[in-house]
This record gives structure tokens, C-alpha cells and sequence, in this order.
């Protein structure tokens, strides 16, 4: 009875929290609702019992929506409410709800017709986080591989990108210095 | 799941909230005293003996004060900023074992809410949520003090966190555990068995980490008085404000209770002398955060960075790769 | 040390040096090194033993106000007092106004008549403490030694302008009786063994 109850509340949370997510147009909530919903799923993980995925959904999910609330202190006045242009949201609505509804069709219909069945049961006197790192280790090595290389490949690419004029600092340039570097950069614009 | 359990679990949790809110409050009187004394002053004198009392009275104080919401802010981000740091610095403590059991009036206590076997993982997140605290009271206040708050906190904690993790990971391979009870039963041989001789890297990184995640002096840039004015807490007042202090010196004291159990033992084999040595431990770990706080200058913002990324990750990398060589053969 | 050292003004060449400090590493590598001499000089555990050595010393300099106070210095400007005559305890006041013409923040007001005895009498005298600048002129000028400063430093008051009287300052003649009135050794008054460095005044020319 816990369980149902608590399943239910936080289903009604984590719902509740990404409506406000899309629906504001305070950029304050909308950020604070996403990682509050981030952090309510991780309740779901506990509840099933897979602790280990839970502890790991609120640490990954609170750094990821930290460096949100950075992008949003830079683009935004978080006090103010944003004038938005939804120039056809009928739309916009009509195909984001068609996707919501396949993607739920798509993870529903085989367990409805009970063809799912669990290929790597549980083992007894074993703990959580070792079984997630026998089945990653095993079966899905490669598709883990291959996702710290696509993360890699993009780590590094970002500072590539950002790095750019790493080497120079305009605190310790002199004025000159500054607008011979600008007159530079405009000729390599151009 | 009996009745029993949950009104153990009850109590329990009732008990801790009680007994850390006071040492909170406890913490600011130690902080208080110290710092004069290493100083040259006296501290509070005049409110109880030896100032004892002066908690109480700044208890009074910010419970009595008027609750002032200014114009502009974003009003329920502002109210429950506060609300995010008091809350998940007592969430944190669920995980973690204050003392060995006992048995009370023949009935066996486990001094620990609730023995997940991924505790230092769901520690690490529910402190990492802490930060929100200031982050949201930062950015929703309206103030340009805060909002710089608000975006060192961001960054601080997008360095520091790495570094946390990283520097655990060792002794958790040698541990083979995310449990912190485990962690402690590892280490129950005695002194010589304490993961700090085997992990003296992790340990000192795991040690600067946790003055980051708290955010005391040598990196109390979030809310640098000399700086930022108190940074998130410029407009708070009254209860508010005391929330968000007594969710930071309860964090001190369960990472001081986090360090203790890691690296240096915990309780050992659960004698009461075990339980003596346990409260001993974090009570130095305590003194520390306050001594530094006397001694050394912050650093800052951009050296905070430096330090994390490119000194103490890679450490801690390293550090990994060693051990893991190490135990493989 | 001597004192000589400092009360030297004159700012030259004499006692000053260059701190050394190191240069600013440009490369790479000179800042790996200088990162690594800082890590590990230890100069961080200086600064915690020096606080740990004060903490066990407990060697506190507070004075706790309320409780105790520091002595203050016998010139110490603070709150006026009017004296009275050691001889007849009457008081020194005669009415001059030097003090009211002197006072440059313009705090004082007396107003005189003469008694029945056609001698100069004292009606109204006040200070208003709230213009006070405490500069001691008024002190330095009496040719009485009548109107002192006293020690008193600690005031409150309703109002911005907080007046003295005569009476408020007055010497209480209890205390006069009692022989307990006190000299002030501050501004204009007698300076010690100024009766050893009195002259003749010299007539000659």
C-alpha cells in the first residue's frame, strides 16, 4: 500500500512539475520545476528498487540542470517574465502530444501483451550497483563504450571551441594591445 | 513492513533533526568561541555563563523577526530556497550511521535511518541538491549580489563535485561497497586497518572537496562577506535566513561524520569506546573547518576552478588508475 | 629601538628597501613550480599553528566594557565640570565670558548680572553637548582654571541637543567638603612644579 501511495504521489509531482516546466514562461520555474521533476523520478528508480540508478539519476540530473541555471543567469533576467512568440502553437502542441503519445504506445504495448520478460534476472546476495556493473560490463559493453567516446568527442570539441583565446586575458592586455587584436579579428572575418 | 519499523524509523528521524538543528545551533557558539580565542578575544560573554545562552537568544531573534519578502523577487523560489538547504542536509543524514547499535532496554538500535546499499551515492546527491539552495535564493532575489552568488555557486559546484567523486571512487573499489556500514566493518581491525594509510590521496582530496562542499573559508566564495556582501542571504532575514545556517553547519558536521567513517575508522568494532573514538574524529573534523576559517585567506573564484580541474581531478584520476592497478595484481 | 627612528620625518633614502618579490611565471613550467613550491612549503600549516599557539596561549585582550574599562588619560577631554574655590567653596566662575567668545562650535551661552554686592554673578550657563566638539579651548582660555574637562565620557540622551547647566557641572558641595574635588591637569591648567620655573618678570627694559 506504501508503494501505490507513494507511486502515486510522485507520479502526480513529476507531472505536475513538467507542466510548470513547459507551461511558464518564467524562466525560474521552469528551471527549478525541471530539476524538481529530475529529482522525483529518481523516486520511481527507489520504489523499484534500483537504488543505485536512483542515487545516480539525482546526481547526474542535479549537475546537468546546475549548468541550465548557469545558461539562464547568462541569457535571461530570471526575475522577469519572458514575452514569448508562439506564433503557431497548434502545432507546436498537436505534433510535441502526437510524440509523448507514440513513445508511450511504443513502451506500453509489449508489456500489455506480457511479452516482456527480464533476460538477466536478479541474483540473490547481490547488490545493486554490482548488477549494473556485470550487465554493463557484459552484455552492453560496447554501446557503453561507445558513449564515453561520443561524450569524449565531445568534451573535447567543446574546448576546442571555447579555447580558442584561451592563452590571451584582457585584465592583463593594455588598450593597444586589445584593439590590434580586435582589428585582427575583424580582418579574419572578413 | 511492520509497525515497529516505521515507528522506529519515526523516531529515529525525530531524533536526528532535534539533536543536529541544536548542534547547529551549538556549531555557530563553538565557531563563535574559537575564532576569539584563537583571536585573542573572549567571544559571547554576557548572555548565560560564558555566553552559553547566546544561541538561545539568536534563536528568539530569528524566530521573532519579521519574515521580509522584498519587492521584486520571485516569490515562492524565494521562500523555498531556505526550505532546500535546512531540508536535504537532514536528508543526507539518513544514510549515514552515527553510532554502532545498541540495545536499549532490550531492544537493538541501529543509529542509522535507513541502510541503502548505495549510502555514499545517495549522500553525495542529496548534498549536491543542497546547492540548489543558495543557487535558487541567489538567482530569485533580485539583487546583483546574489545573483553573483548564485553563478559562483554554479561553478563551485560543477568543480568540486567532480572532484568528490572521483576522489571516493578508490576507496570504494577497495571497499567494494557503497555502504557505509560496510565501509566501517572494512576498517573494525583497528588503527592500522584505517583506509587513510592505504588512501592518503583520496583521503586529502576528499578533505578539500568538502571545504568546497560546504563552502567554508579557504573556498567560502558563495557567500564571501568581504565580497558579496552574504551573498544569497543579502535579502533574507529572520527564519529564512537561519534556515539556510543551519542546513550549512548541519552539513559540516555529516561530512565531518562522512570523512570520519570513510577514512578513518568510523566506530570500529562498536565498543562504546569505538562510539567515543567515532564522535572524537568528528569533532576534530569540526574543529577544523573552524580553524581554517581563523587561519587562511580564501581563494578565489577562478583559483577554485583551477584547483579542481586541473590539480585535483587529474589527481584523483590518477590516484584511481594506481589503485586499480594495484589491486589487480 | 629607539623612538628616534620614527619621529624622523624626513623621507628619503634612509631606511627603505624593495621587498624581493619573484616575478610573474610567463611559462608553463614556471608555473607548475611555483604551484608545486606552494603546495608543498607548508606555509598554510604556519598560519594554523600561529592561531593554535595564540588559542593555547589564551592570552585574550578583550576588556569587556560594561564590566570593565580602560583608564583613560588624565587630559582626557570628555564632559565639562565647573570647579570650586578650594578656599571659600565658592564657586571659580566669574563670569568673563572668554569661554562663550572662545568656543568655536559655538556651544556656549552665559548670560551675567551683577549681585548685590555688585560683583559679576553667573544666571544662566549652559553647553549644548550636541554642537560640543570637545576641543578644549574653552578649558585652555579660562583664566579661572574654573571651567575643566572632566572624565565622563559615557552620555545618553533624547534628544540631539543635550544641554549642561551650571548646576549639572558644578562641583556638589558635598564632595567639595569631603575635600575629594579634583584638579585638572589638562588644557590651561598649572603644569607640575611650575612654581620651580616662575621669574621675576624682567623690569630692566
Amino acid at each position: 500500500m506504501f508503494e501505490a501511495i507513494a507511486f502515486y504521489l510522485f507520479a502526480f509531482l513529476t507531472v505536475a512539475m513538467f507542466s510548470i516546466t513547459v507551461l511558464t514562461s518564467q524562466a525560474l520555474y521552469a528551471l527549478t520545476s525541471l530539476a524538481a521533476g529530475m529529482i522525483f523520478i529518481s523516486a520511481f528508480f527507489f520504489l523499484l528498487g534500483a537504488d543505485f540508478l536512483g542515487a545516480v539519476q539525482i546526481i547526474v540530473y542535479t549537475g546537468a540542470v546546475m549548468a541550465l541555471y548557469a545558461f539562464g543567469m547568462m541569457f535571461f533576467d530570471t526575475t522577469r517574465e519572458l514575452k514569448e512568440k508562439n506564433s503557431s502553437s497548434m502545432i507546436v502542441f498537436g505534433l510535441s502530444g502526437l510524440a509523448a503519445l507514440m513513445v508511450v504506445v511504443i513502451f506500453v504495448t509489449p508489456i500489455a501483451s506480457e511479452h516482456i520478460s527480464a533476460i538477466y534476472p536478479m541474483h540473490e546476495n547481490v547488490g545493486n550497483t554490482q548488477e549494473v556493473g556485470m550487465i554493463l560490463f557484459t552484455k552492453y559493453l560496447v554501446p557503453f563504450e561507445v558513449a564515453a567516446v561520443m561524450l569524449l568527442v565531445a568534451m573535447i570539441s567543446g574546448i576546442v571551441l571555447a579555447g580558442k583565446k584561451m592563452d590571451r586575458s584582457l585584465t592583463q592586455m593594455s588598450e593597444e594591445e586589445i584593439q590590434s587584436m580586435q582589428e585582427s579579428d575583424k580582418k579574419a572575418v572578413l | 513492513m511492520d509497525t515497529a519499523f516505521i515507528i522506529e524509523t519515526i523516531i529515529k528521524i525525530v531524533v536526528i533533526l532535534l539533536v543536529f538543528s541544536a548542534l547547529a545551533g551549538f556549531g555557530t557558539y563553538f565557531e563563535r568561541k574559537v575564532l576569539a580565542f584563537m583571536q585573542r578575544r573572549l567571544g559571547p560573554m554576557h548572555v548565560g555563563p560564558y555566553g552559553l545562552l547566546q544561541i538561545a537568544a539568536d534563536g528568539v531573534k530569528l524566530f521573532t523577526k519579521e519574515d521580509i519578502v522584498p519587492a521584486g523577487v520571485v516569490g515562492p523560489i524565494f521562500k523555498i530556497a531556505p526550505v532546500i538547504t535546512a531540508a536535504t542536509a537532514f536528508m543526507a543524514a539518513a544514510a549515514i550511521p552515527f553510532l554502532p547499535e545498541f540495545t536499549l532496554f532490550g531492544y537493538t538500535v541501529h543509529p542509522i535511518v535507513a541502510d541503502i546499499n548505495v549510502g555514499i551515492l545517495y549522500i553525495l546527491g542529496v548534498m549536491a541538491i543542497g546547492l540548489y539552495g543558495p543557487l535558487l535564493g541567489g538567482m530569485a532575489s533580485n539583487n546583483k549580489y546574489s545573483l553573483i552568488s548564485a553563478a559562483r555557486g554554479a561553478a563551485v559546484f560543477i568543480s568540486y563535485e567532480v572532484v568528490t567523486g572521483l576522489s571516493l571512487l578508490a576507496p570504494m573499489m577497495m571497499v567494494g561497497s557503497l555502504s557505509l556500514i560496510d565501509f566501517n566493518n572494512y576498517q573494525a581491525g583497528g588503527i592500522g586497518e584505517w583506509i587513510i594509510w592505504s588512501q592518503p590521496v583520496a583521503f586529502i582530496l576528499f578533505w578539500i572537496a568538502a571545504f568546497a562542499e560546504t563552502g567554508r573559508t579557504p573556498f567560502h566564495l558563495i557567500a564571501n562577506d568581504h565580497e558579496i556582501i552574504d551573498g544569497f542571504g543579502t535579502e533574507y532575514s529572520g527564519m529564512r535566513w537561519g534556515l539556510f545556517f543551519i542546513g550549512e553547519y548541519a552539513n559540516m558536521f555529516f561530512i565531518s561524520f562522512v570523512m570520519a567513517i570513510i577514512f578513518l575508522g568510523g566506530f570500529g568494532d562498536g565498543t562504546v569506546l569505538g562510539a567515543f573514538a567515532l564522535l572524537g574524529k568528528v569533532a576534530f573534523f569540526f574543529f577544523f573547518f573552524l580553524w581554517t576559517r581563523a587561519a587562511w585567506p580564501d581563494v578565489r573564484p577562478d583559483q577554485l576552478m583551477w584547483l579542481c580541474w586541473k590539480v585535483l581531478m587529474p589527481i584523483a584520476v590518477l590516484n584511481i588508475v594506481i589503485t586499480g592497478i594495484v589491486m589487480m595484481f | 629601538m629607539s623612538l628616534e627612528q620614527f619621529k624622523d620625518r624626513n623621507v628619503g633614502e634612509q631606511n627603505y628597501y624593495q621587498v624581493d618579490i619573484a616575478d610573474y611565471p610567463t611559462t608553463g613550467w614556471g608555473k607548475f613550480k611555483r604551484a608545486v613550491d606552494r603546495t608543498f612549503k607548508g606555509e598554510l600549516f604556519v598560519g594554523l599553528w600561529v592561531v593554535m599557539r595564540e588559542m593555547i596561549k589564551f592570552d585574550i585582550h578583550t576588556v569587556q566594557y560594561p564590566k570593565e574599562k580602560l583608564p583613560i588619560g588624565p587630559r582626557y577631554r570628555a564632559v565639562h565640570e565647573m570647579l570650586r574655590l578650594w578656599e571659600s567653596d565658592t564657586e571659580r566662575c566669574i563670569g568673563c565670558g572668554l569661554c562663550e567668545k572662545i568656543c568655536i562650535s559655538d556651544c556656549i551661552r552665559m548670560d551675567t548680572r551683577y549681585d548685590e554686592n555688585s560683583r559679576k554673578e553667573v544666571g544662566e550657563y549652559s553647553i549644548n553637548l550636541g554642537r560640543c566638539i570637545f576641543c578644549g579651548y574653552c578649558a585652555e582660555v579660562c583664566p579661572e582654571l574654573a571651567i575643566v574637562h572632566g572624565p565622563r565620557y559615557e552620555n545618553t540622551s533624547e534628544q540631539r541637543a543635550h544641554y549642561v547647566t551650571f548646576e549639572d557641572m558644578l562641583t556638589p558641595i558635598d564632595v567639595m567638603k569631603a575635600g575629594a574635588q579634583k584638579e585638572y591637569p589638562g588644557f590651561g591648567a598649572i603644569t607640575p612644579h611650575e612654581d620651580e620655573r616662575v621669574q621675576k618678570t624682567p623690569l630692566a627694559y
